[in-house]
């Protein structure tokens, strides 16, 4: 039974491709691929032609280089998707191993259509290759029992959206299409080795170490039955493949695609970056009503989510029981999509050349119907989701489109945002207190406002909490002190100076928030500012991202890099050793915003008698406060408080300060801190207080949280109240 | 159905106010101004009632140019058109007698005024107004139907409420409780600015300018004296010392 081609010998070993597989099996492998990789190509043609058939434009091919970068750490390297260990690890096994395999496969159809361009392949290479090829069809198997533990055994919360599983036929069919691939592999060399070593002299055999040790198995099977097994398998594994290559875009295998294109055409912008509004005048209608209201990239990002569950995981408001889900969210559009594309494609096919379209009215409106209404407003923008998303999804965008239609087209949103907005209408204050008393923390201090002197290197913008809310006035307070013992040139603009719009701008009152930033940037460039110092992370952000688009360019800072620096300088020196355990907590618009992760914490660790712990969410994977997008200002009535979850996480490390570098993470801790019941051993302090109290410049430190912070004024019941 | 929305512009409820020095009147320098609250649940019932049963509703407002602004605030909440009346200040009956003479072209079912501008706090106007109309008038309400031909007002009254029924057309003034007035959309601004309002000026309208009350002196209230804090460590001498200030300093006890 000499089967083999007598060449392949010891010192050029090697083996037949087509082994065992008579003709015509070739010419009908030949043909079936062609099938399958024609289904394939059909697959994403019409694809294509959904993802283009509904969205508004926008560019997502700009800076080539910069998205090659990110191809290749994302897509080749993998660098996202490892951010976690068990998920990062299993996927890496397949992907790594399925890469592998397939240019291996490559390389064999190469070696057998056109030998001249791999002279190199029999001997000692061809040993290495099957040693190599056996490893990696190893990994995907691991890679694939990994999968399998996790999705059917372990079931992990994120896999499913609150009790009810997200798993579906299609989880299974790739799992076992995969699997197949690589089990019919094995024993399809298993077979042939039996043969081939014994009938054909292959000593080699071996190389092949688990198709080898599979074939010691068939020991005392008769070579004809083993062939016959050989031909069967081997065509099951050729329909297993093609399966595979036909099923891909009309699967979740289509992230083979989908995860690379969305990982190329990534947002380039800064975290949590969002495209303003450019003409109120003109436009017709602003946000996003309808799913044609998304851009195409938006609806792409649903198509590319894989249900993966990292987000919903780090999302506050899923884990404190609301009902938003950034994966849900994502689901629920793509399923309306899927929906409603046939429809538009449809009319568009319909329409005559040069002919508009006409396009039914929308089954559906995005809020109400696609999406609950408690899910889009329960959203903190604390872009946890957007910074685990192995596929770059941008979730809290979308959030913001959709909010932006329900503020500024219905005007139909909560009575708490709705008195919110009036106050920032009427006193450029989110609690409505008379504009007039912004700069009062001032005058004791003897801080000057730029009216008073502009020739000040830095402009002071304390904002809103800093400027309104009792607790806050404290911090700033401690900054001023700061600053002016560190003999920083700085003013402030008291009076003048405008609420930084964040809050509007991340509810959906774009047009307030506008209004407002033009406000400060008239003000700002009025006096010539370069420089500016933010004590809160909100206006930090919405000074440094947003006002460049409106004619405000400024250097700005957060205090804790001016404090940071003024420290490393010399020119501010903390004596007093602090007691207790401190920890810090992450602001999200500071953090996953700004990058601005170790400047607080050197600030803290240059505290004598510093003992500092981390809770056990911090960093980028820090757990929001549950201020952010306009939450502050919003009835938190649905599932648990995130402060207090929050707060949870400070106890646990038995920390007896809670550190923060916001005012609305001062806020949300403090009433965290009230809500557990611990106010008697623990407290929450800004970092500025903690470095002016560590200074020992005064004799009373710095006073501890107390209740009054300010409450939401209710104007329509009382009359202007003569002060003066 | 012919609505009408009466409307004030005052300062915002936390503006800084300052007395003239002679105490004519305020600085109105820095002020935020906008549309007096009790004026707000009149357009906002006005918008509802149109939005029920049809029809158009009139802004008027009485007051210098800059009360155009809150009159773009409720075209912005969805008033059809308005009425400026300018005059730069009036007392309670010419400012009804006013409003009163811009009505005429538009024969109103139905007038909504606040129940009182949150600036004098006079009250006057809605009731002055309904008497010079000669329409029924039901005051000070906080629930509102138009049933038939008539009109179902509720108006709370000491430990209970009355539910009144006028004839129409009658005047209603808006209290607290009526409604939870809209938040404008950015459509209804941008559309706001190109609804039509009528200018007209007072004198005009043969309007009497010589008021019937007159404001003599303005003066703030008193400063508020700062609060006394009796320190010692002994709790039954500070009891006792807090006794004797309020019975000698305070004369309260």
């Amino acid at each position: 039974m000499a089967h083999g081609v007598d060449a392949y010998t010891v010192g050029n070993e090697g083996r037949e491709i087509f082994w065992n597989a008579p003709f015509p099996s070739e010419l009908i492998l030949f043909i079936f691929a062609g099938i399958a990789i024609a289904v394939c190509v059909y697959g994403f043609y019409r694809r294509w032609k959904m993802w283009k058939a509904i969205g508004l434009s926008e560019n997502r091919t700009d800076k080539p280089g910069e998205r090659i970068k990110s191809l290749f750490l994302n897509s080749i390297l993998q660098l996202r998707t490892f951010k976690e260990a068990y998920p990062g690890i299993m996927h890496a096994l397949i992907f790594f191993g399925f890469f592998v395999l397939i240019w291996g496969a490559a390389f064999d159809a190469t070696h057998f259509h056109m030998p001249f361009l791999v002279p190199f392949f029999n001997g000692t290479f061809y040993l290495w290759f099957s040693f190599t090829m056996e490893v990696f069809g190893l990994t995907v198997l691991a890679g694939i029992a990994m999968a399998v533990w996790r999705r059917y055994i372990q079931k992990p919360e994120r896999l499913e959206y609150r009790g009810k599983s997200d798993t579906v036929a299609d989880d299974a069919i790739i799992l076992t299409l995969i699997a197949g691939i690589i089990i019919t592999g094995f024993l399809l060399e298993a077979f042939r080795l039996h043969v081939n070593i014994n009938v054909d002299g292959y000593s080699w055999g071996g190389w092949s170490f688990v198709g080898y040790a599979l074939s010691k198995t068939l020991t005392g099977v008769s070579y004809n039955t083993v062939e016959i097994l050989h031909q069967w398998t081997w065509w099951i594994h050729a329909f297993v493949a093609f399966g595979f290559i036909a099923y891909i875009p009309f699967s979740k295998l289509i992230h083979i695609v989908l995860a690379p294109a969305n990982q190329y055409m990534k947002s380039l912008k800064p975290a949590g970056y969002l495209e303003p509004i450019a003409d109120f005048e003109n436009a017709e209608s602003f946000g996003v009503g309808q799913l044609e209201d998304f851009t195409w990239k938006q609806i792409f990002n649903s198509d590319a989510c894989l249900r993966c569950g990292r987000c919903q995981d780090v999302c506050p408001a899923y884990l404190s029981g609301k009902p938003l889900s950034p994966k849900k969210l994502h689901q629920d559009i793509k399923e309306y999509w899927l929906e409603r594309v046939p429809v538009v494609m449809a009319a568009k096919n319909a329409a005559k050349e040069g002919e508009e379209p006409s396009i039914p009215e929308p089954e559906k409106v995005m809020v109400g119907e696609v999406i609950d209404l408690h899910e889009l407003w329960a959203c903190t923008n604390c872009m946890a989701c957007m910074e685990v998303c192995p596929v770059f999804n941008e979730h809290v965008p979308m959030i913001t489109g959709m909010r932006q239609y329900k503020v500024l087209m219905e005007a139909d949103f909560s009575p708490e945002l709705q008195l919110t907005y009036r106050n920032m209408e009427n006193n450029s204050n989110p609690w409505g207190i008379g504009a007039h008393m912004r700069g009062d923390w001032a005058k004791e201090l003897g801080v000057k406002t730029l009216a008073e002197d502009s020739n000040v290197e830095y402009l002071y913008y304390v904002g809103c909490s800093g400027s309104f809310d009792d607790r806050g006035k404290k911090v700033t307070v401690a900054f001023a002190k700061l600053l002016k013992e560190a003999g920083i040139s700085f003013g402030v603009l008291g009076e003048e100076e405008s609420c930084c719009g964040d809050s509007a701008m991340r509810g959906g009152n774009e047009y307030l928030s506008q209004t407002l930033a033009q406000m400060n940037i008239d003000v700002m460039n009025g006096y010539g500012v370069k420089k500016i110092i933010c004590t809160c992370p909100h206006g930090y952000n919405t000074l440094k991202k947003d006002y460049p688009h409106f004619g405000g360019n400024f250097e700005v800072y957060h205090h804790t890099e001016i404090i940071a620096d003024l420290i490393a300088q010399g020119k501010l020196k903390l004596k007093k050793p602090v007691d207790g355990l401190f920890t810090y907590h992450d602001s999200c618009f500071l953090g996953r915003y700004n990058d601005i992760y170790e400047q607080p914490r050197n600030i803290l660790k240059a505290v004598p008698g510093m003992k500092l712990s981390e809770m056990a969410s911090s960093h980028d994977k820090s757990f929001c406060c549950g201020a952010g997008g306009a939450r502050m200002w919003m009835e938190e009535d649905i599932g648990e408080r995130i402060n207090d979850m929050r707060t949870d996480q400070a106890i646990e490390v038995k920390a007896d300060t809670i550190a923060v570098a916001c005012p609305f993470c001062l806020t949300m801790m403090s009433d965290g801190i009230k809500d557990r019941e611990v106010e008697e051993k623990m407290s929450a302090l800004d970092i500025a207080e903690i470095v002016w109290d560590a200074m020992d410049l005064e004799e009373a430190p710095v006073d501890t949280p107390e209740e009054n912070s300010v409450e939401e004024s209710a104007p329509e019941e009382e009359t202007p109240v003569v002060t003066e | 159905m012919n609505i009408v929305a009466c409307v004030k512009q005052v300062p915002d409820t936390e503006a800084f106010i300052k007395v003239k020095p002679d105490g004519s009147g305020i600085e109105e320098g820095n002020i935020k101004w906008v549309m007096n609250p009790y004026d707000e649940y009149g357009v906002e019932e006005a918008l509802k009632l149109k939005e029920a049963k049809g029809g158009e509703v009139t802004v008027v407002s009485l007051g210098p140019a800059r009360a155009m602004e809150t009159i773009r605030t409720a075209l912005a909440m969805g008033a059809d058109k308005g009425v400026h009346i300018t005059i730069d200040d009036a007392d309670a009956y010419n400012t009804a007698a006013a409003l009163a003479a811009a009505m005429k072209d538009i024969n109103p079912d139905i007038v909504f005024c606040g129940q009182r501008a949150i600036d004098d706090d006079s009250g006057q106007v809605g009731s002055v107004l309904a008497e010079l109309l000669g329409m029924p008038q039901v005051t000070i309400i906080t629930g509102f139907e138009v049933d038939g031909d008539k009109v179902k007002a509720v108006k709370p009254i000491e430990g209970a409420q009355l539910v009144v029924e006028s004839a129409m057309p009658c005047v209603v003034t808006a209290q607290k409780g009526l409604n939870e007035p809209r938040y404008a959309s950015l459509p209804g601004i941008m559309k706001a600015k190109k609804k039509p309002v009528d200018v007209k000026d007072a004198a005009a309208l043969g309007l009497s300018v010589e008021p019937k009350a007159k404001i003599v002196r303005m003066t703030p209230p008193p400063e508020r004296a700062p609060g006394k804090i009796i320190e010692g460590d002994d709790p039954a001498a500070k009891a006792s010392e807090l006794v004797k200030l309020l019975r000698e300093e305070a004369k309260v006890i």
